[in-house]
């Protein structure tokens, strides 16, 4: 990693607890310029808290946030440099698409005609030309939530802020939607923080994933770190498919494909016999029973032909990382 | 009997005594009330006299713009005071704004009547604050007493309440993600107000409004025990004419026109309730 890199995003020490005793503590969190940082965690880890808290639209109970090294805790939503696309996508429902889109650049004084070409430019990349007279209440959620993306980057905020912004698009615009965000973001330099619970989606758009677990951050990486290098048992059964393997010293997790299999026993670090057997297209999905433990392995189609139900097998154990049993 | 006219059968069944009762307590007085307007008292022969006497004689005409004056004063300071009421109540979470919550509807429990003696008690010339005016050595007298802002003092009692909770209604329907988005793009408080809160909530005012004003042009226990000899409330005058006259084709005349004054705010409120705004056709 570059250490010279610019600081756009600071979270020192912050913590945010609701009336009820919910919520965060202790956050830590450096995020640099151009970058995407994913919040990714289950429902209910505080990813929205967090991310409500650099929008402004939660007051911080202890701990401070810097933007360009300049605190911002003390500002309201509407002096903050960000833009947030909410879970909610909340459109104003008495405003048509082309209104929605309008009111923030009106509020900054830009010239209608540049709104115009703007507005017009935006619909396009986020497939909705044309859209422009209708009402949020006539689109569906999936159409609902790319106007309030249009309307958060028109914005061109320094720091993007999306709260599961595609959570109501199927999985081909979905698709789409990532790439398009990834462009954007490099085109414009913006630095945008992306929270979802998607794990795939994190690992496809992010250059930094923080992976969050009862309001608690677990670990922050790249993509790769996390995902070869799981340091708790949370990231590890939260982030790709893991094997968790009980042994007396420790409890193995191993990927599906850093398993090695062959046929017969004794001839690895683990016998086991053959459960299922799945054809997944270029490469075979197969289940074995070690134990108690069901392990799965992603082997190459050859080795598969060999095989079939109740036959001893034995397993390789490849790059792994072992946990203390609790 | 087929099955569909056994439930056609039902259906008017249970419709119909609401029906009659409707058509004998209010159709068949209205009828009758604007028939006799138009009759003379003695002859029954058809006339416009009725009508003319309230628009031409002068008292009568002090009356009728007395009246107006007051519900419309009446109308603009209770959706005003009520609007930022249930301003405060919506986006404010104090415990101060929670007790305000539950405590601002008790003056609709007080009777009437109660309520408004209380009040004559308070601001009378030789009332409460006269007397507390004296500690202080000032002889304070509000004059408030036969005098219009007297009533209207009285009718902004009754009224804001009742206002401020319709409009809390409204503005509860609004939710918080609307007012945080608009903040998010750069709307400060009150160009979100002006931009999202007011037309998401001017349905509800404008429908308060017309209850409130409705509410007044008949008004008579307050400018009962408070208003003046003359110029009088409407209510007042028709009690008159009513009671004191026994000038049955005029009060008729009398109901007629305030039906008639009431009708456009009703007509307001229908028209309003009706409308569907463009957003909010599917
Ligand atoms: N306004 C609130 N008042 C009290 N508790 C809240 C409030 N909002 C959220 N919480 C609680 O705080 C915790 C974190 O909520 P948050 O909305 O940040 O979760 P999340 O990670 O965004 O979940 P999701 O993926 O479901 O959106 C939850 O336990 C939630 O119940
Ligand atoms: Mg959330």
């Amino acid at each position: 990693m570059m250490s010279d890199r610019k600081i756009k995003l600071q979270i020192k020490d912050m913590t945010k607890k609701y009336d009820n005793g919910d919520g965060v503590e202790h956050i830590n969190l450096d995020v640099y310029e151009g970058e995407i940082v994913t919040f990714l965690g289950p429902s209910g880890c505080g990813k929205s808290t967090i991310l409500r808290t650099i929008g402004g639209f939660l007051d911080v109970t202890s701990g401070d946030i810097t933007i360009d090294g300049k605190s911002i805790v003390a500002l309201p939503p509407e002096k903050r440099p960000t833009a947030m696309v909410f879970q909610s996508y909340n459109l104003w429902p008495h405003m048509t698409i082309y209104e929605n889109l309008a009111f923030g650049l009106k509020l900054r004084k830009v010239p209608k005609k540049t709104i115009d070409e703007d507005i017009k430019k935006m619909l396009a990349l986020v497939s909705m030309s044309g859209s422009e007279k209708k009402y949020p209440g006539q689109l569906s959620g999936g159409q609902q939530q790319r106007i309030a993306i249009a309307r958060s980057l028109l914005l061109k905020p320094s720091l993007l802020l999306l709260d599961e912004p595609f959570s109501a698009l199927d999985a081909k615009i979905r698709q789409q939607m990532r790439e398009e965000l990834k462009k954007i973001q490099s085109d414009l330099g913006i630095t945008v923080i992306f929270v979802t619970h998607d794990q795939e989606e994190a690992m496809a758009l992010s250059h930094c994933i923080v992976v969050m677990n009862k309001g608690k951050f677990d670990q922050i990486g790249t993509p790769a770190e996390i995902y070869d290098n799981p340091q708790t048992l949370h990231v590890a059964s939260f982030i790709g498919e893991m094997n968790f393997i009980k042994q007396a010293n420790g409890t193995i997790a191993v990927r599906p494909e850093d398993i090695v299999v062959e046929k017969g026993a004794g001839k690895g670090d683990l016998d086991a016999t053959v459960r299922t057997i799945m054809l997944m297209g270029h490469y075979v999905s197969l289940t074995v029973q070690h134990g108690d433990d069901v392990v799965k392995c992603f082997i190459d189609r050859d080795i598969s032909g060999q095989l079939k139900e109740n036959d001893a097998v034995s397993l390789k154990i490849g790059k792994h990382t072992t946990f203390p049993n609790t | 009997m087929s099955k569909r006219l056994k439930q056609n059968l039902a259906a008017y069944g249970m419709v119909i005594p609401a029906f009659l009762v409707v058509m004998l307590t209010v159709t068949y007085p209205i009828i009758s009330a604007v028939i006799q307007s138009f009759q003379d008292e003695k002859t029954g022969a058809f006339t416009l006299d009725n009508y003319a006497y309230f628009f031409t004689e002068p008292a009568q005409l002090k009356n009728l713009l007395f009246t107006l004056f007051v519900v419309f004063v009446t109308v603009a300071i209770a959706i005003v005071v009520a609007y930022l009421l249930a301003l405060y109540l919506r986006f404010t979470k104090s415990k101060i704004a929670k007790t305000i919550g539950t405590l601002y509807l008790v003056p609709r429990f007080v009777p009437a009547m109660c309520a408004v003696y209380a009040m004559i008690t308070i601001i009378r010339d030789s009332g409460l604050i006269n007397r507390i005016g004296l500690l202080f050595g000032m002889d304070i007298k509000l004059g408030m007493m036969y005098h219009a802002s007297g009533i209207i003092t009285m009718n902004l009692w009754f009224n804001i309440p009742f206002a401020a909770m319709m409009i809390t209604a409204g503005l509860g329907a609004i939710p918080d993600s609307i007012i945080e988005g608009a903040r998010d793009v750069g709307a400060g408080k009150f160009k979100t107000f002006t931009s999202m809160i007011l037309p998401l909530s001017i349905k509800d005012v404008i429908i308060a409004a017309t209850f409130v004003f409705m509410t007044n042009v008949g008004s008579f226990t307050t400018p009962y025990l408070m208003g003046g000899n003359s110029p009088k409330m409407l209510g007042i005058a028709l009690f008159d004419q009513f009671n004191k006259y026994l000038a049955y084709n005029r009060s008729a005349a009398l109901s007629v026109i305030m039906f008639l004054i009431c009708s456009v705010s009703a007509g307001v409120y229908i028209y309003t309730n009706l409308k569907e705004q463009d957003w909010e056709k599917q």
